[in-house]
């Protein structure tokens, strides 16, 4: 069986002004399906191939970008004005996830629409940074007296904060992982290790490893796979990003037997290798395999991500079908949401003038 | 092609529709869709097959039981669905309303307005206008009446240029407005009429050929006219300065927040062209006059 | 305000704004318009401002200048349009 021919595009990029219109067609729908439009946008801009896609397919992939390009900024402008409201309280902020991404202007961040921005704070400040976000014009979404015991007594984070003027949301974590979990990755180590972002002196990011062993973490502890391609292409693409730095390789998994993610790296390297042909020093993988589980399980988790990491289109033979995927994307905001509301929810206007009319 | 063989092909293999510079794949077995398009798309550009197709779209039954007691139509977007389930014999209109949703989801290369367009002498006229305004009906009559159609729901000014972009597709009549538009012109094509929508009862005007034969012939945009039905009104056009213009044209957008600085450089461009105007009417005739009186903006280029 | 680009556009007496910072659109009347203007020169208070406004737009106002501006100012900030010290 060939594989999808978007798995075949973040292979070989190079190999894509090669194909016929038709192929274009299949590959736009595989990638639209994953959520990979503007990612795949990126990719051609990068190598300066865009010029070399026909004009129609092309369009397909600049209309998907300018979508990420007008996320990307309201990330930015968010991301100061959370900076802004928390300077009071002097806490140490580290930015998770799509926020980092953005931010520190890395390669998952090209295409990545998320609703939520994430950070991290020291367990002991979390209740200042809700104080100094709640003085700024966020407040909690959780109003129930249970969800709110929920969230802090079980959940590694704050219930979801939304800003009540620009209704946008901030999860606030103090760890990666609910303190319920069967592994509990230090959060200590996390922020002991995590770097400046380029140009501030109060914002930082995980360090390189970590952010991988994040990102692996998310996709394949917390088993959230709707997405799944799309987090795999962000692990392929900080590998690939970050296996440049000299020190990076030998790092990695020393790193995660400390913070005890030697099985989401695994499987990360794993799939990254197989799907992706991601490049790994065969030592690194070798190393790796101590957080390999035994073989019946391996067998079935080969099926089953094998499965769920494929676009859920009926172009990709063995794509997971069924309610659960078709529900979570009738659930996503964007098509819930009628255009015509979304554009004045998003319009905000004002008529200023000293002379009442 | 005949209401059979359409039927036939749409359940096969599928037709594959040119409207404006977007192709649209159409698979369905449902009947009554064919009928719509049959009687509305005949003189659209049917291709026989295609290399590359813009939309991937179908009209399918939902997989519920509730298809045995009360049947009903889903849009589905290469498979997924961007919207409920509307009753059965909805069809025809919910793939007007999903291809609408397809171009202003999809088409950022423009500014996306919820707008008529009509054209005469290569000068454009952007009727932006909440539903109930009588957008649709105004319209209806005008390209009944020698002006072209560039679209009836959707106004696609391009980023690049500022030039509008045609998509003649039929025109969506409302309620009242069906028999007005059936006396006005009696030999409009109309579809069969369809009641209990969400927009009340509905039903599509067939495009003239001309409009659809053109519609690869862009325009330059030179009146915004915010047209108001009310019933006894005298016939009233008042300029309307540009700035609150700019405002309720922006207001009438899909994406202009989206397209961020180039959204506003593109619509200052399309109010910098345009005379801006609020229209009152209830005559049809006298709208159409003033319309013909209406002088394209002195350029000071 | 930094990384904050401003795009104005003029018809006749009124202005629309277009804030790179917020991606929102304002449409603004002639003295919010000039003290903006005033403000993207040079950093300013209220009662340099209220100075600085000609005699025509001066007419605008019945009581109190400069609390008139002060309050404008602070509409401008919430629209993040200008910044505060």
């Amino acid at each position: 069986m060939t594989p999808p021919l978007v798995l075949q595009a973040f292979r070989q990029p190079g190999a894509l002004t090669a194909l016929s219109l038709a192929d274009w067609d299949l590959l736009l729908r595989q990638a639209r399906r994953s959520n990979l439009l503007a990612r795949l946008y990126a990719l051609l801009d990068e190598r300066g191939l865009l010029e070399q896609v026909p004009q129609k397919p092309r369009q397909h992939l600049e209309w998907a970008h300018a979508i990420a390009d007008r996320h990307l900024q309201a990330v930015q402008r968010e991301v100061g004005l959370i900076r802004k409201a928390v300077a009071k309280a002097g806490v140490p902020v580290i930015l998770l996830k799509g926020a980092a991404y953005a931010m520190a202007k890395l390669p998952p961040a090209q295409g990545r629409i998320f609703s939520d921005i994430d950070i991290m704070v020291p367990k002991e400040s979390i209740n200042a940074v809700e104080a100094a976000l709640m003085l700024h014009g966020w407040a909690a979404t959780h109003h129930d007296s249970y969800d709110q015991r929920y969230y802090r007594t079980w959940m590694h984070e704050l219930p979801p904060m939304r800003h009540v003027k620009r209704s946008t949301v901030i999860d606030v974590h103090h760890a990666i992982l609910p303190e319920t979990a069967s592994i509990r990755p230090d959060p200590g180590k996390l922020r002991a290790a995590a770097c400046l972002l380029e140009g501030y002196d109060d914002l930082r990011v995980f360090a390189p490893v970590d952010l991988v062993l994040h990102s692996a973490t998310h996709l394949f502890h917390d088993g959230e796979l709707e997405n799944g391609l799309r987090d795999l292409v962000d692990i392929d693409g900080l590998l690939r990003h970050f296996g440049r730095l000299p020190t990076f390789w030998p790092e990695l998994v020393g790193r995660a037997q400390e913070l005890e993610l030697t099985r989401p790296l695994f499987y990360a390297l794993r799939y990254a290798a197989q799907m992706l042909h991601t490049p790994i020093p065969p030592e690194t993988m070798e190393a790796a395999g101590a957080g390999r589980p035994g073989w019946p399980v391996m067998t079935l988790m080969d099926g089953l991500f094998g499965r769920a990491l494929l676009p859920d289109h009926p172009s990709c033979s063995g794509s997971l079908t069924g309610t659960a995927r078709w529900m979570l994307y009738v659930r996503a905001n964007w098509l819930r949401m009628p255009p015509l509301l979304l554009a004045r929810h998003l319009f905000h206007k004002a008529f200023i003038s000293p002379k009442a009319e | 092609m005949t209401l059979a063989e359409l039927e036939f092909q749409l359940k096969k293999t599928g037709i594959f529709l040119q409207t404006g510079s977007f192709i649209t794949h159409l698979q369905t077995s449902i009947p009554g869709v064919a009928e719509g398009i049959g009687l509305l798309y005949a003189d659209y550009p049917l291709l026989e097959q295609t290399d590359f197709t813009d939309f991937h779209v179908s009209l399918a039954y939902p997989r519920t039981l509730r298809r045995w007691f009360k049947p009903q139509v889903l849009f589905l977007f290469d498979g997924k669905p961007p919207f409920k389930p509307l009753p059965l014999d909805q069809a025809f209109p919910m793939f007007e309303w999903g291809l609408n949703w397809c171009v202003s989801s999809h088409a950022n290369h423009c500014l996306i307005i919820h707008a008529a367009v009509v054209e005469k002498g290569g000068y454009a006229a952007i009727l932006p206008a909440p539903p109930g305004s009588g957008k649709s009906t105004l319209c209806a009559a005008l390209v009944n009446r020698g002006w072209r159609l560039l679209s009836d729901e959707l106004a696609l000014v391009r980023v690049s240029d500022g030039l509008i972009i045609p998509l003649p597709r039929p025109v969506s009549l409302k309620n009242a407005s069906i028999d007005v538009i059936r006396h006005y012109e009696p030999e409009a094509t109309l579809s069969r009429r369809i009641s209990d929508t969400m927009k009340g009862t509905v039903a599509h005007m067939k495009v003239p050929a001309d409009s659809i034969a053109r519609a690869a012939e862009t325009a330059r945009p030179a009146w915004v006219i915010f047209p108001k039905y009310q019933a006894g009104a005298a016939t009233r056009l008042e300029a309307l300065p540009r700035a609150r213009a700019f405002m309720r044209v922006a207001d009438n957008a899909f994406n202009y927040s989206l397209l961020g600085v180039r959204g506003f450089e593109t619509m200052a461009g399309l109010i910098d062209a345009s005379l801006c105007y609020d229209f009152t009417y209830s005559v049809l005739d006298e709208a159409i006059e003033t319309f013909a009186e209406l002088k394209p903006p002195v350029s000071l280029m | 305000m930094s990384g904050q680009a401003l795009h104005i556009r003029v018809w006749e007496d009124e202005f629309i704004v277009y804030g790179s910072l917020s991606g929102n659109t304002h449409l603004l009347g002639p003295v919010a318009a000039h003290v903006l203007s005033r403000l993207q020169e040079a950093p300013s208070d209220a009662a340099t401002l209220a100075e600085s406004l000609p005699p025509l737009l001066q007419a605008n106002f019945d009581g109190e200048l400069v609390p008139e501006i002060e309050h404008l100012l602070a509409d401008l900030g919430s629209l993040e349009l200008i910044e505060r010290a």
